[in-house]
């Protein structure tokens, strides 16, 4: 026996699984709905989503560099400082940028999303102290970012194959904005909605069908769990079929459950119930807590949807992020034969 | 009885089990060592009090320490020779007292008689004057089990062996069955219940096959999932019953008892043996011949591995115990206790040695929790010196200490070390409000 043995508490095995690993199935998970948004809107996608990558991961690489231990010393040292940033890099930031990238419309600048990249990692996540700290999902935050700060973001480009220079352009409405919500609009083709061809939408948002394989990996990987995108993508779409039958001035509006796939499958909804609202850091530990979440979620995103006809999902994921720490804090699980105790005490 | 299948709790992990190494090889019984270092804490409570001296000779299965207090229990020598040394020796969970025997080989036995008037109080005499604990880890007395303050209806065998890479209660159970059967009932008559259950994880047939052929036992299948061996978990699934925090088993009616405990009780009570040996598994990727070992206890560990052909490889962990709650040892200076159920020595591989990363909050150690716990809670708050909203948030103190948060963590934290600091931490400061 030598010296290399090692001494820690049990256990003594462990699974194979790391952070990097997780990381690394969610960026797969993301590659069918960045190569079909590269195939939908062209050249443009493909050097938004390197920009938004190399963006974020740049501003990881030089926030590690000058955050502590002195940026002469580190100048000095740079070749250790690279083998000790790789060596804790665990893929976060390629996922945040490449998670910015498909939820912005293909007419956005690339200085744009670089911006809204930095922000993204340095405003949102670095400063908070880096993976596993940040309060709001930073991929969110970077395009609320972009939002308030440029016009491109209300600009969608309809998705088609091949006719990229052809494609429409059409300000401040996509097909959820306009007809759809005061349900009096003639539906898209299920199947439309389902490709993504034909619809003003993000990059990564218009091919349902890419998306639903990424769900469907992340869920055969056990990143996340099965219920919790469908839960709030269903819950949603109800509550949109709801307030759909809620009649308008002079208008007649019934309720009607043939719009429910067109909730679902419209807009950045299913995107950021997959990807973004499933995001680890920032939704709740506990099962009964991520209920909870999720069916605020869903509340939320059907209402402002409804009220302000404007793509609303990662602002709600934003606003419900915050919420988190409180549903943390109160909403914690009995631990197993709690009841029993329970029934004792009443007896006494 | 024909054996039936029981449904799973909710959550717990899936653990590749590593026993083919082991489990095909049957019991041997290893030569007793030229030198047994016996440890006084070989129960829960407190160290039991030497009662020989140096240079005193004795006889195999003769007393050389004295139970102190309730949940102590009395320790036996269990080679014949002379007494060279009462001494503390360091080991794994500080000092303990050794009383250290060297073997004459003689091997002159001082057995108590065969136990002729079966009463349920004279089992429970010979229960308590052989020296039997659990054996499953915990080394809680038997003769406390055997004796419950509530009513209770049905005893529960513990053959999970939901532990990887151990194989002892397997090869125990398949090659004493008759044994096994023979000294639940003894256990059955102390406590005054006639409904006996045995649960044995399905990876385990034969063991089934080998327990369907009584009809007064009812074999369990369980579904394999770790930390099915857990008490509170096996009571439940085996009976529904749910036993509550800080609550014990004969609360519910139920006690419970591992396979290797009844083996003993069967040996105490039809041989007068008192526990002196114990079967363990020798396994893992770093040993050359995986065995099953019948060891007296206070064999040295490095005797042990040098039995089974010494290392194949240089051994990342030393274990004694499971690979899930086993503890880690610095050098084969170690000696085994009547709860040492294995000694492991697991590869550059297969040990978990990694560097811990940030916590990501994934919360997939609440979801494995078979408690229903929050350890990301405990976690973070101990490790701000934090132990009461620690203890609050993450309900740290029903923790069992089964070690699935710690496995199935990604970012590899030490969960179980901040639990263990925060239970302490909370024990203290309840230890101070009381006084």
């Amino acid at each position: 026996m030598d010296n290399s043995i090692v001494i820690s508490t049990p256990p003594h095995v462990k699974s194979k699984r790391t952070t990097k690993g997780i990381m690394l199935d969610v960026i797969i998970a993301l590659l069918p709905a960045a190569i079909c948004g590269i195939i939908f809107f062209g050249v443009n996608a493909f050097v938004l989503e390197i920009t938004a990558v190399l963006g974020a991961v740049a501003t990881e690489f030089v926030y590690f560099f000058i955050e502590k231990g002195g940026f002469k010393n580190k100048c000095k040292n740079a070749a250790g400082v690279c083998k000790k940033w790789w060596k804790q890099f665990d893929f976060t930031s390629i996922v945040t940028g490449l998670i910015l990238a498909l939820i912005v419309p293909s007419g956005v600048k690339w200085y744009e999303i670089l911006i809204g990249a930095v922000v993204a990692i340095a405003l949102v996540k670095m400063v908070f102290g880096g993976t596993g700290r940040n309060l709001v999902n930073p991929a969110a935050m970077g395009r609320v970012f972009i939002f308030i700060s440029f016009t491109s973001l209300t600009t969608y480009t309809a998705a088609n194959f091949g006719a990229i220079e052809s494609s429409t352009v059409t300000t401040g409405a996509t097909y959820l904005s306009g007809a759809l919500l005061k349900g009096n609009g003639d539906a898209m083709s299920l199947v439309d909605l389902l490709l993504g061809t034909g619809l003003a939408g993000c990059i990564g948002e218009t091919c349902k069908i890419a998306l639903i394989v990424g769900y469907i990996y992340l869920c055969v990987r056990k990143v996340i769990k099965w219920w919790q995108p469908l839960l709030y993508i269903v819950l949603s779409a109800f509550l949109s079929v709801c307030l759909a039958a809620i009649p308008e001035e002079g208008a007649t509006a019934s309720f009607d459950i043939s719009l429910f796939p067109s909730f679902a499958l419209s807009g950045g909804l299913m995107f950021g119930a997959i990807f973004m609202a499933t995001d680890y850091v920032t939704s709740p530990k506990g099962v009964y807590g991520q209920i909870v979440y999720y069916v605020c979620l869903a509340i939320l995103t059907s209402v402002l949807r409804y009220y302000t006809g404007i793509e609303v999902v990662s602002f709600v994921i934003v606003l419900m992020n915050l919420v988190v720490p409180l549903i943390d804090k109160y909403i914690i699980g009995k631990p197993f034969g709690y009841k029993r105790e329970k029934k004792v005490k009443e007896v006494k | 009885m024909k054996a039936i299948k029981a449904k799973s709790f909710f959550a717990g992990i899936h653990v590749k089990d590593m026993k083919y190494l082991a489990c095909d090889c049957p019991c041997e019984t290893m030569p007793a060592p030229d030198t047994a270092y016996i440890s006084l804490c070989q129960s829960l409570g407190k160290p039991a009090v030497a009662c020989v001296e140096k240079g005193q000779k004795v006889k195999e299965g003769e007393i050389i320490a004295k139970a102190d207090g309730a949940i102590s229990s009395d320790v036996f020598a269990s080679i014949a020779g002379e007494v060279v040394e009462v001494k503390e020796i360091n080991c794994a969970c500080g000092p303990e007292p050794f009383v250290v025997i060297k073997n004459d080989g003689s091997g002159e036995k001082a057995y108590l008689p065969p136990l002729t008037d079966i009463t349920a109080e004279s089992i429970k005499e010979r229960i308590r004057a052989c020296g039997i604990v659990g054996l499953g880890g915990a080394g809680f007395p038997t003769a406390v089990k055997v004796a419950p303050k509530t009513p209770v209806d049905t005893l529960i065998l513990n053959g999970a062996e939901c532990e990887p890479y151990l194989t002892c209660d397997h090869r125990l159970m398949v090659e004493k069955t008759a044994e096994i059967a023979k000294g639940a009932r003894y256990i059955a008559k102390a406590l005054g219940v006639s409904k006996i259950v045995i649960g044995i994880e399905a990876n385990k047939p034969d063991a089934i096959a080998a327990f369907e052929a009584f009809d007064d036992i009812q074999p369990v299948i369980l579904k394999k999932q770790y930390p099915m061996g857990s008490e509170k978990h096996l009571i439940y699934v085996t009976t529904g019953r749910k036993v509550g925090i800080g609550k014990l088993p004969a609360d519910s009616g139920v006690v419970v008892q591992n396979v290797a405990t009844a083996y003993a009780v069967y040996e105490a009570v039809e041989l007068g043996k008192p526990l002196i040996d114990r079967v363990l598994t020798v396994s893992g990727g770093a040993v050359a011949q995986p065995k099953n070992l019948l060891v007296k206890v206070g064999t040295p560990v490095a005797d042990i591995v040098a039995y089974c052909g010494g290392e194949a490889s240089a051994p990342k962990k030393a274990i004694l115990g499971g690979p899930m709650t086993g503890v880690a040892i610095a050098s084969y200076d170690a000696y085994t206790h009547k709860t040492t159920s294995g000694i492991l020595l697991l590869s550059d591989k297969e040990a978990a040695a990694e560097e811990p990363t940030a916590c990501l909050n994934c919360g997939k150690c609440a979801d494995v929790c078979p408690m229903h716990l929050m350890p990301m809670n405990t976690a973070f708050y101990s490790a701000a010196g934090d132990f009461e909203t620690a203890a609050k948030l993450g309900n740290t103190m029903a923790c069992i200490e089964c070690g699935a948060c710690e496995y199935i963590c990604p970012a590899k934290r030490p969960l179980i070390q901040a639990i263990r600091k925060t239970k302490a931490a909370v024990r203290a400061t309840a230890k101070k409000g009381g006084k």
